[in-house]
């Protein structure tokens, strides 16, 4: 079905393959760029990615300005505006965020306040608000799961509030988008079967949820599929390339696709996990997606039925029971990954305490994504979910 | 339709939805409940890009109050990108979540607090419009109690004297 309107923008500039890391110093120049502070987190330079970086700009007139490798895993506005400080201090002209979720989004928020004219990340709360032109801006991903290398969002977590906070604006796109396999080569069975189903979840949640687009729903089919080859992959032997550069481009087709259709009820509630109880992103959702895909059974079930086969799920029945097919599929895909590598299945093997779950539930109806969810997200549904979830 | 008549129907609408606001949040322990997290003092403002009408409405206590037409200091605004945008939601051709899902608003400020508002403007259009509306607009048309319905008819009731007293402000 096509919808009555929708918006579908990615400008960004992705260099996918085998040492592509070695067009950056072109690519930056080609941005007008020369002097890179590069925000990365310390196991990312700890496990000699940052190295493989610095090393690519060799011999050009390319340099790196500063390096930033404090970012923690949920970063907040008080990094963020350090961040920003820093990259004018250093006399920076151009971002290069090596890392995983966190890393992306806080030089993406750095970039915004320092473009704005502003100190504080606070300042600039809110939804499609930004009008300035940006820094240039190079995303080098080292998960293949958030897709931050392609949306026009950033999570922050808000250290008073204790919720994590989302900023959207088409100009947090970056400029480019490099996936490099040796970049993801290094990351733990546990962190790529998290970050795999992050990339399932964004593509699921992209492909029946309020903003979905014919434009959108190819990159979801493209993810989906990418996932389902490649994961397991990926997880049994970390230094399959091949594996790895396939699920980087999943995570990247996922980003697309959800950076356009927006999430729902399993970001919500996962946000909300993140805040009150530090449950890492990809673990959440990968818990939470089956429980927030029956929650939509009623309006979308028809839509949710069309991800059967791509899921590797029998297709034979009526629509009602190929997305209950769907939806086991992506039950059965967490449960394998759990004998693989012990990825959590359930709320309470990932440490949330059932004392907490109330909570949970009143911080993730204020979430923003609840908003593109097809069902409508109370108090009571959130708790549901949570509850079975446990 | 020309844009001044499309003017008309926004500014008449977010009018109605500012006396509405004062009326259902004396009775409505659903609203007073949704707006509870809200610190007191806390403004809000609805209104059209790039210089169309505009409401602002402050919680005080429990209750909510209609401060008037344009932009009081708030602390959160929710912008209709045009005002075509703006005409379909108050017409109730599209819901407010439709109308963000399709990018068709803006919001400057805290975005949690924006969902609670707009869970809060929700609420109180289930006074304003009717079944078939809803229907139309709201995810789940929620099912009006007795009490419920009788605040509805007393919204409508009192809503053009409502108005007529604000339309000075």
């Amino acid at each position: 079905m096509i919808p009555e309107y929708y918006q579908f923008y990615c400008p960004v500039k992705i260099l996918s393959g085998f040492g592509a890391l070695s067009n950056l110093p072109y690519e930056m120049d080609l941005l007008g760029a020369r002097r890179a502070l590069i925000v990365t987190d310390q196991g990312v330079a700890g496990a000699g990615l940052v190295d493989r970086v610095m090393r690519a700009l060799e011999g050009s007139q390319c340099e790196i300005g500063a390096i930033f490798d404090q970012t923690p895993p949920d970063s907040s506005s008080n990094v963020v505006n350090n961040v920003a400080k820093f990259f004018v201090e250093k006399g920076c002209d151009c971002f290069l965020a090596v890392g995983g979720g966190s890393s992306m989004d806080t030089a993406k928020c750095a970039n915004m306040v320092i473009s704005e004219g502003t100190n504080d990340l606070m300042n600039l709360q809110g939804a499609e608000r930004v009008k300035k032109r940006l820094k240039p801006f190079i995303a080098v991903p080292t998960t293949a799961g958030t897709g931050s290398e392609v949306t026009l969002a950033a999570v922050i977590y808000d250290e008073e509030a204790k919720v994590k906070m989302a900023f959207t604006s088409q100009r947090l796109l970056p400029d480019i988008a490099v996936l490099d396999p040796k970049m993801t080569l290094t990351m733990p069975p546990g962190i790529t079967a998290a970050t795999g189903m992050d990339a399932l979840t964004h593509a699921i949640e992209a492909y029946y949820c309020l903003q979905k687009n014919p434009v959108s729903d190819s990159f979801a089919v493209a993810a989906i599929r990418l996932v389902m080859d490649n994961l397991t992959r990926c997880v049994e032997n970390g230094k399959d390339e091949t594996a790895r550069l396939a699920m980087a481009n999943a995570a990247l087709l996922a980003g697309i696709s959800f950076s356009n259709s927006m999430c729902g009820v399993v970001h919500s509630v996962s946000h909300a996990c993140g805040s009150v109880c530090r449950v890492p992103h990809g673990v959440a959702n990968g818990i939470l997606l089956p429980w927030g895909m029956e929650n939509n059974l009623d309006k979308v079930g028809e839509t949710i039925a069309e991800l059967a086969p791509l899921l590797g799920a029998a297709a034979s029945g009526g629509p009602a029971e190929q997305a209950k097919a769907a939806i086991q599929a992506v039950r059965d895909l967490g449960a394998r990954l759990n004998e693989m590598c012990g990825l959590p299945n359930t709320l309470r093997e990932a440490g949330v305490t059932e004392d907490k779950i109330e909570t949970i539930a009143r911080t993730a109806i204020n979430d923003g994504a609840t908003i593109y969810n097809p069902e409508d997200v109370t108090y009571d549904v959130a708790l549901d979910i949570l509850r079975k979830a446990y | 339709m020309s844009y001044r008549a499309k003017r008309a129907i926004v500014s008449t609408s977010l009018l109605a939805l500012g006396a509405a606001f004062e009326t259902v949040s004396k009775r409505s322990a659903e609203l007073k409940a949704e707006i509870a997290d809200l610190e007191d003092g806390y403004v809000f403002s609805i209104g059209v890009l790039p210089d169309g009408p505009a409401i602002s409405l402050k919680k005080e206590g429990n209750r909510i109050r209609h401060l008037g037409k344009g932009y009081r200091a708030p602390n959160v605004k929710i912008l209709f990108k045009n005002m075509d945008a703006a005409v379909r939601v108050c017409v109730g051709m599209i819901g407010t979540h439709t109308a963000a899902a399709q990018h068709r608003t803006v919001v400057h400020g805290n975005i949690g607090e924006a969902v609670t508002v707009s869970r809060a403007m929700s609420i109180v259009q289930t006074y304003l419009y009717p079944r078939v509306i809803l229907t139309r607009t709201r995810k789940r048309r929620p099912k009006l109690t007795p009490a419920q319905l009788l605040l509805k008819a007393w919204v409508m009731t009192t809503l053009a004297f409502g108005m007529l007293a604000d339309a000075g402000k």
